[in-house]
């Protein structure tokens, strides 16, 4: 009996120390992609100046996703290695777009808040040089539509970015000169500033704003139904 | 052995809390249910499987944990068995702690890269980490099974 009653901590341990082994060793390889140097440049002005939502500065965002006089502003923070992100972009978005996005009553802005990994600013930062192709909700979809489940595993790697980039339509020269140039690590930088600021805790996290300008926090990828009970609360 | 340890409604209303508390904590971090601005909860595609394990250690835990807790109080026999019950439930719990989520931001906040890798390696292998914590439970439960029958025997005098 003594024996038996031993296993159970035994093999506790043996996964806990296996555990710890996977995780030291995944440290010390990394994933085969050496970050880029963080040389950023801050002599890029805000695309969208004074673009300020529910007090939160989306300046250095996405480009609106919808009407821009829609009445009902949904901000999102994300991140692109963020397994709930990519489960909100493939499941709720959807019928938020359909409803409420393509009908003019709702407009998106997505805020990058890259956090997770290295590779996340780097995913973001090539984003907003798709938007310099007018292409960055183009490549913002793509990016989800190729998430993989391992947080700097690779899959948003530099030389995958620039596959993303081939894959969306864009001009691979130009996209490489931008991501080269690191014109917008700033930029990313700025907006998961701007998050923190405001009490993001989590991705995905949205503030709903409607006319009033008083924001409504919804943290974590909530269901369509919590959108629809916010923006009618709002109208 | 188990229907003894709760016909005790002691331990029988310690089950129900530890079920109760696991299970919230669980789905909460696991993003099936959230508190604000509304109560709401739903299941996304693909996330079955992993409810039911948050279900399954939950109960599981429930059961391991006040069977071993009475063979210390009331048996008067040494705590450490209760180990596996609680690695079993600490192993499931942690491997909710998304990355995403508000605790995993506290780890990558505070511990900076290590931690990044930590939540990383929490939130690949979650389901793979909740069957190895349901496997350390069943095993836990065996174990306290067979205790608490041979420490309960009613052994025939002499």
């Amino acid at each position: 009996m003594r024996v038996a009653g031993k296993k159970v901590p035994v093999i506790a341990a043996a996964i806990v120390a296996a555990a710890i082994v996977v995780v030291v060793a995944s440290a010390m390889m990394g994933s085969g992609t050496a970050p880029a140097a963080d040389v950023a440049r801050d002599d890029i002005p805000p695309p969208y100046p004074d673009r300020v939502y529910g007090g939160i500065d989306t300046s250095n965002g996405s480009p609106i996703l919808g009407d821009p006089s829609a009445p009902v502003t949904i901000v999102e923070f994300g991140d692109y290695q963020c397994h709930f992100c990519e489960i909100w972009h493939s499941q709720t978005l959807p019928p938020l777009v359909d409803d409420f996005i393509s009908t003019g009553k709702v407009k998106l802005v997505f805020v990058d808040f890259a956090f997770l990994g290295r590779d996340s600013p780097g995913a973001a930062q090539a984003s907003h040089c798709a938007g310099d192709q007018d292409m960055y909700w183009k490549y913002h979809d793509v990016l989800y539509e190729s998430q993989q489940s391992k947080i700097d595993g690779g899959w948003a790697s530099p030389a995958n970015l620039r596959g993303f980039a081939v894959q969306a339509g864009l001009d691979i020269d130009t996209f490489n000169e931008c991501m080269s140039s690191k014109k917008y690590a700033e930029r990313v930088s700025f907006n998961t500033q701007t998050g923190a600021g405001h009490g993001v805790e989590a991705t995905p996290t949205f503030f709903v704003v409607g006319d009033s300008g008083d924001p409504v926090m919804i943290p974590g990828a909530q269901p369509y139904g919590t959108f629809i009970r916010v923006i009618n609360s709002l109208g | 052995m188990l229907r003894m340890v709760f016909s005790d409604a002691r331990f029988s209303a310690m089950a129900a809390a530890v079920f109760a508390v696991l299970v919230f904590a669980l789905l909460l971090m696991s993003e099936y249910i959230f508190l604000e601005p509304y109560l709401a909860g739903h299941v996304p595609r693909g996330g079955e499987l992993g409810l039911a394990l948050i279900v399954l250690i939950a109960a599981m835990s429930a059961v391991a944990i006040p069977a071993n807790v009475y063979r210390v109080v009331m048996l008067d026999r040494p705590g450490r068995k209760m180990g596996g019950g609680i690695a079993g439930s600490a192993l499931g719990t942690a491997a909710g702690a998304c990355s995403c989520g508000p605790v995993g931001f506290a780890v990558i906040s505070t511990f900076g890269a290590a931690g990044a890798t930590a939540t990383a390696f929490l939130t690949e292998y979650e389901l793979p980490l909740r069957i190895a914590s349901a496997c350390i439970l069943a095993l836990t439960l065996a174990t306290t099974h067979r205790s608490l029958s041979a420490e309960c025997r009613i052994r025939p005098s002499a």
